[in-house]
């Protein structure tokens, strides 16, 4: 909001800024804005019309989702949706399939976030170096993330096809394997192969912020480090490691809530098959939505929400604690 | 340089402004503007239905229609939250798995006294006529063409296994696609539909076993008034189907959906397809199998000689919320017959609606041959209708696609698997009492 910034600026800043000066940041107690109730009324008015959009377009529609939670709420039959208390929720976590499910959410989450965090991490370390053509290899290494997700589950659903598919092909061109293995028709190998894929999409992801965090590092530090006879090793665990801590744990667990929430990939490539064994949580809520029973679909999505609300609680208190340490 | 930009800046609030009051007021000049929303989408197909719109506003020139077109995958949710809103929808394309659920709410509009004493009626064939009415005689929507299931064969690779023509039972599939089956050789029976849409398959090899005592307006029903899945022949049929996957069909096929068995087809692995007529344009269009090595063959009977066809439909209807409801069934009528529905369902590979295709080259020869068989003869591919309108469908489909996995992957049997359907379906209509 430019515009407000400008109205808001106290005169002799702007005039300051008008000379060429850069911005006062930091400037002195006597120079900081007063806090005035004509202010406060001020920006509440530049606030509210984001607030409005907010609470028109994300917190209605997510509180008037909840409550069908709570109701017999099936597209199939509106005639009767009448509320039944924790029923869904009681259905979802006696399904069958729940178990299943959660257990995938987990192989989904750890198995994809720590592939993806090794290799991403050498590959941004790769990447800092000077090289000729640099700046094109930065651009096909992070070209993936623009795809979309469901996109690249079509794609890799032909890539482990078992009659057509590349990797087969190659596999048997190279001696591995003598009969082409079934990839998304074995329960567990289906598992095996989203999960490959998801490691090959969210690499990139990792690499982009590693890099950034990477670059901020003073070559001063690792020439102090060379000159004390610091490895290969001992600078990457002593001195690069420590400087990108925070971004490291910020990065980590940001991504594991976004591969939590991440079912374009699964979709795309298995639609949660075979035989329902790829189902993560965020899958299966698509699955019921799309039988219409949008109340046990709502229930699965509370359900969620804490899930992912007592990790945000984790990762906050996580935090905290680091820029503790670091103070 | 700054004038011209005030000149555009006005010229394009004008516009704006002149398109936005054209989209807001319908009744100008006594023209009514009614919208229209489509569910399966496609570019070409949107393309096609503008014409035939183009066409009927030339005729009536005091309506306008405006085509909504979502991307299929949402389409139908999409529709259901227009109808829910109550307004915003004319004319609409309802499914045979979607007029359960809509008219159950009370969101489509029953064009029966609208369309009583249509001369429509006397052109179509029997199958239309029916699929237009649901079991209360009620007209939500008038079908535009069917999709039935026909087996597309490689008339070389069964030549060369030693088979003078195609299969014409089930049991005689399993035979010759088992004598072609060579993974080794990467040459592959038959396409096995194990993954998306698994449970349409296994109902048609159901209901052709038991196609003496299915119950024509309900292919899940026996005459006796117990499901098809109690039936004894029916464990028969789900058997052989069974052995079709272990002995004639790829392993992975345990997980495909329609991609992956029409590719298997047209890039020539596979001997056997058991598919939509759309799929005809497809394998056309085929670079590694020419037209002399492929044919297609009315689908195949159980042991009494008899099959099932499973038709799929769709069509037109109007929503109860309309404001221009006439209009719109003018709209329904105009692309129901005639030229607009001839190349609707041409050009879209669908088997017509109309008696006077039976009559048409285009369907006489080729690929296109077995549908009119299976039309000409229906003591023996019987007319069944199907109860996908049902309010559960859905829920059925996703619930029958894993239970035939599971089947596959051994973790059921077909013994087991036909009792738990039996007892569902025994279920809902009980409650449905």
């Amino acid at each position: 909001m430019p515009a407000a910034s400008a109205t808001t600026e106290p005169t002799a800043e702007r005039t300051s800024r008008k000379r060429g000066a850069p911005p006062a940041r930091g400037a002195a107690p006597g120079r900081r804005r007063q806090f005035t109730t004509r202010r406060g009324l001020l920006i509440a008015a530049f606030m509210a019309p984001a607030a409005v959009f907010v609470a028109v377009f994300t917190y209605y529609p997510m509180l008037a989702g909840s409550q069908m939670a709570f109701r017999n709420w099936k597209m199939t039959d509106l005639t009767d949706t009448s509320w039944v208390g924790l029923k869904n929720f009681r259905d979802i976590v006696t399904d069958p399939t729940w178990g299943t499910v959660l257990g995938n959410t987990a192989v989904w989450v750890l198995g994809s976030i720590v592939p993806q965090l090794v290799i991403g991490f050498a590959l941004a370390l790769w990447l800092r170096r000077r090289f000729r053509f640099r700046g094109v290899y930065q651009a096909l290494v992070f070209f993936p993330w623009a795809i979309s997700g469901f996109l690249i589950g079509i794609l890799f659903r032909w890539l482990f096809n078992s009659e057509f598919g590349v990797v087969n092909d190659l596999l048997q061109k190279a001696g591995l394997i003598d009969e082409p293995v079934a990839w998304l028709a074995d329960p567990h190998k289906a598992m095996a192969a989203v999960t490959i894929a998801n490691i090959w999409y969210g690499v990139t992801f990792f690499a982009i912020m590693l890099l950034a965090a990477l670059q901020s590092i003073p070559d001063e530090l690792y020439e102090a480090a060379a000159l004390d006879g610091a490895g290969k090793v001992r600078t990457l665990f002593q001195v690069t490691i420590p400087y990108i801590r925070v971004t490291l744990v910020l990065t980590v667990l940001l991504r594991v809530i976004w591969i939590f929430n991440f079912p374009d990939l699964i979709f795309g490539m298995t639609g949660g098959g075979p035989n329902n064994q790829t189902h993560i949580v965020t899958t299966w809520m698509i699955k019921i939505t799309q039988q219409g029973d949008y109340g046990r679909a709502s229930a699965l999505g509370l359900i969620v929400v804490a899930m992912l609300l007592v990790f945000a609680l984790f990762v906050l208190l996580a935090t905290r604690e680091k820029r503790g340490t670091k103070a | 340089m700054r004038r011209r930009t005030t000149v555009s800046a006005l010229g394009m609030a004008a516009a704006m402004v002149l398109s936005a009051c054209s989209a807001m007021d319908p009744g100008a000049g006594g023209t009514v503007t009614i919208n229209m929303v489509e569910s399966l989408t496609n570019p070409a197909r949107t393309a096609l239905l503008k014409k035939s719109i183009a066409e009927f506003e030339q005729q009536n020139p005091k309506i306008k229609v405006n085509l909504v077109s979502p991307p299929t995958e949402q389409a139908d949710q999409k529709i259901q939250q227009m109808l829910q809103s109550g307004s915003g929808v004319d004319a609409l394309e309802v499914r045979d798995i979607t007029v359960g659920p809509w008219s159950n709410n009370g969101w489509l509009y029953d064009m029966k006294k609208d369309l009583k004493g249509w001369h429509g009626w006397h052109t179509m064939t029997d199958n239309a006529v029916k699929a237009s009415q649901d079991a209360k005689g009620r007209t939500y929507f008038v079908p535009y063409g069917f999709y039935g299931l026909s087996l597309f064969y490689r008339t070389d690779l069964i030549k060369k296994a030693g088979f003078s023509k195609p299969p014409g039972t089930w049991a005689g599939l399993l035979k010759q696609a088992s004598a072609i089956h060579d993974p080794k050789a990467r040459r592959y029976g038959y396409a096995f539909r194990g993954g998306d849409q698994a449970n349409s398959n296994a109902a048609a090899v159901i209901e052709a076993y038991v196609a003496d005592e299915v119950n024509p307006s309900n292919g899940f029903k026996l005459k006796n008034g117990r499901t098809i899945f109690s039936a004894p022949e029916a464990l028969d049929g789900l058997e052989t189907y069974l052995k079709l996957f272990k002995k004639a069909s790829p392993k992975s096929s345990a997980s495909w959906g329609y991609p992956e068995m029409v590719e298997g087809f047209s890039n020539g692995s596979t001997a056997f397809l058991l598919q939509d007529p759309e799929v005809i344009a497809t394998v056309s269009e085929s670079k590694a199998i020419d037209k002399k090595q492929w044919d297609t063959a009315p689908l195949m009977a159980g042991p009494s000689g008899k099959s099932v066809q499973p038709l799929a439909t769709a069509g037109w209807g109007v929503a109860k919320g309309s404001k221009h409801k006439a209009e719109a069934v003018k709209l329904v009528k105009f692309l129901s017959q005639g030229k607009a529905s001839t190349t609707f369902t041409k050009k879209n590979s669908l088997v017509p609606i109309l008696k006077s295709a039976v009559d048409d080259p285009y369907y006489k020869t080729g690929p296109w041959s077995s549908y009119v068989t299976m039309t000409k003869h229906p003591d023996k591919y019987l007319n069944v209708s199907q109860p996908r309108g049902v309010t559960w469908w859905t829920e059925w489909e996703q619930k029958a696609d894993a239970d035939v996995q599971k089947m596959l992957l051994g973790k059921v049997t077909p013994r087991k698997l036909l009792a738990d359907w039996d007892a569902y379906w025994t279920k809902k209509w009980q409650r449905e009492k």
